[in-house]
């Protein structure tokens, strides 16, 4: 559904620098601050900035299509509403322009909880509540295929970002490829089901999970852990030879250790002895620099057990006994 | 389609009491200057009230208080930038909203010409129904090259600053009555309302170069918005 072929672009100070990449229908991220250029891929997809080399394709053609353009959802930190109309106007507006059937704009506004919102100008809404009318549009379109989200749970209205979640994986069951850019691993590992790591314009790494990742993180893998009893399940944790580290953080117990597999063992020996109930058990998404180091990682990883293998292919064979 | 597009430059201008009083502060003051006339007993008071204040600084200032409240004060690729994310062809959106503002420019500046031609109608100006007929055809004409000048002005700078630089632009070049004073609306319009030509040309060839002007900027603006 969107291919990257060879894209350079450039946006003082960003440069992005000849990627290729390619996603289809379902939940991804490009996980990177907005100087990592997650921000203007998006923009490159949606054909709302400039190519300085290589090709988009959306939807089998170029963005600029006016039959592709009016299937694209672009929903940016700040979008841009017509401040004069009336959020229910807005999603009218835009149902003429997308070329759908106009529907009911109040039970659209309602589908994330803001059809509070559904009689008052655009100039009068709060930023949160402008972003939530945005994103209403986008998840609730008839036409549109592919979403294109910046931070989509960030300066959020809290009516909508609890509903934004299921609405936007229903989007993805549909077939519609959202692409979500983000600079926060739980977000991309909560709504999204693959993730691109971005540095500095370019790719760092790719990923189909940001807890598996975490294994090959330099500080090793974390778990955090909500239960009736946090300090008898912090005590039990401790005693863990698995458990490098354990701390109290926001009423949950964070244990971190070098293997998930035995993290996880040694957690739920731990949760058995203390007795305790627990009601949430996740694993943490690595920090940013912790993703890229262990993306990193994996590639020298699969470099190095490739060069191994050719290695003792290309060996002569040895002598066998006379 | 097209009503769609012109729905929120639209709303921006009846919405907005703030850009309706710009404008009505603009037409007032005109209104005023022409009863002034009309109360010294000015024998071409049509003539020097139309040349003097009228095309020479309300109209231009007028057309440039109606682009900004149809832009919404910002630069024309950020007014239409909301039609552009609903999947509006940029070039269609810019033309849309342009041709809002010149439809604005045309209608204010032909009736408020033929309203300053009646009140400040003095006996040494030509019958007052057609001076007030040929007035409203010059304000016509300046109002859309105006506006048109002042939107393609909109599409340089962030926030639209080319507007300015461009009526700064018109005041200094189209003082003069040399080859730089053809390029703005301002010499076209002052021969048009009776004052003096650019290099001596006629009425009808500076009401050509109005509406060139205005179909020029309005294809620049436009395309510039393609690029943006």
């Amino acid at each position: 559904m969107i291919t990257l072929e060879g894209v350079a672009a450039r946006r003082a100070p960003l440069t992005l620098a000849r990627l290729s990449l390619s996603w289809g229908p379902g939940m991804h991220s490009l996980v990177g601050t907005p100087a990592d250029g997650g921000p203007l891929m998006l923009e490159l997809v949606a054909g709302h900035a400039r190519l300085r080399a290589g090709r988009v394709r959306v939807l089998d053609a170029s963005p600029d299509d006016a039959a592709v353009r009016r299937q694209i959802a672009l929903v940016l930190l700040e979008p841009p509403l017509p401040d004069a109309l009336t959020a229910a106007a807005v999603l009218t507006l835009a149902a003429t322009l997308r070329g759908e059937p106009p529907g009911d704009p109040v039970a659209r506004l309602a589908s994330l909880g803001v059809e509070s919102l559904a009689p008052r100008r655009v100039g009068t809404l709060a930023p949160e509540e402008a972003r939530a009318v945005a994103l209403a549009e986008a998840v609730t379109s008839t036409c549109v295929r592919v979403l294109l989200l910046e931070e989509p749970l960030v300066g959020m209205d809290p009516r909508a970002a609890a509903r934004l979640p299921e609405a936007l994986r229903a989007r993805g069951r549909d077939g519609c490829a959202v692409l979500v850019a983000t600079a926060s691993l739980r977000d991309a590992a909560d709504l999204t089901d693959d993730h691109v790591l971005l540095r500095g314009g370019t790719v760092g790494g790719k990923t189909a999970s940001l807890a598996e990742l975490s294994a090959f993180s330099p500080d090793g893998v974390r778990m955090r852990i909500v239960a009736s009893d946090p300090q008898a399940l912090l005590a039990a944790v401790a005693s863990e030879d698995a458990v490098e580290a354990v701390a109290r953080r926001d009423g949950a117990v964070v244990a971190r250790g070098r293997d998930a597999t035995a993290l996880a063992a040694a957690v739920g020996r731990a949760i058995v002895i203390s007795g305790v109930d627990v009601s949430e058990m996740r694993v943490e998404p690595p920090s940013m620099d912790d993703a890229r180091a262990a993306s990193a990682g994996v590639a020298t990883a699969t470099y190095e057990a490739a060069y191994a293998r050719t290695l003792a292919a290309l060996a002569p064979p040895s002598e066998g006994p006379p | 389609m097209i009503a769609a597009l012109a729905r929120p430059s639209l709303a921006r201008v009846f919405r907005t009491p703030r850009s309706l009083l710009a404008v009505g502060a603009w037409a007032v003051l005109a209104l005023g200057f022409a009863l002034a006339a009309r109360s010294r007993g000015s024998a071409n008071g049509a003539d020097h009230v139309l040349v003097g204040a009228y095309g020479a600084l309300i109209l231009p200032l007028l057309a440039y208080t109606l682009v900004g409240a149809v832009l919404g004060a910002r630069s024309l690729s950020g007014a239409t930038a909301p039609l552009v994310l609903f999947g509006a062809a940029p070039a269609r959106a810019a033309a849309v909203t342009v041709g809002v503002a010149m439809v604005a420019g045309v209608v204010v500046g032909a009736a408020l010409a033929s309203l300053v031609a009646l009140l400040a109608h003095g006996s040494s100006d030509p019958p007052a129904a057609s001076d007030a007929l040929a007035s409203a055809y010059a304000g016509a004409l300046g109002g859309a090259a105006y506006t048109a000048w002042f939107a393609l002005g909109a599409s340089f700078g962030k926030r639209g600053g080319g507007r300015a630089v461009l009526l700064v632009v018109d005041w200094v070049l189209g003082l003069g009555h040399g080859v730089m004073a053809v390029v703005t609306p301002r010499a076209h319009l002052r021969n048009l309302l009776g004052g003096a030509a650019p290099m001596g040309w006629s009425g009808r060839a500076s009401a050509a170069a109005l509406v060139v002007i205005a179909g020029a900027c309005l294809l620049i603006a436009v395309r510039r918005a393609r690029r943006a």
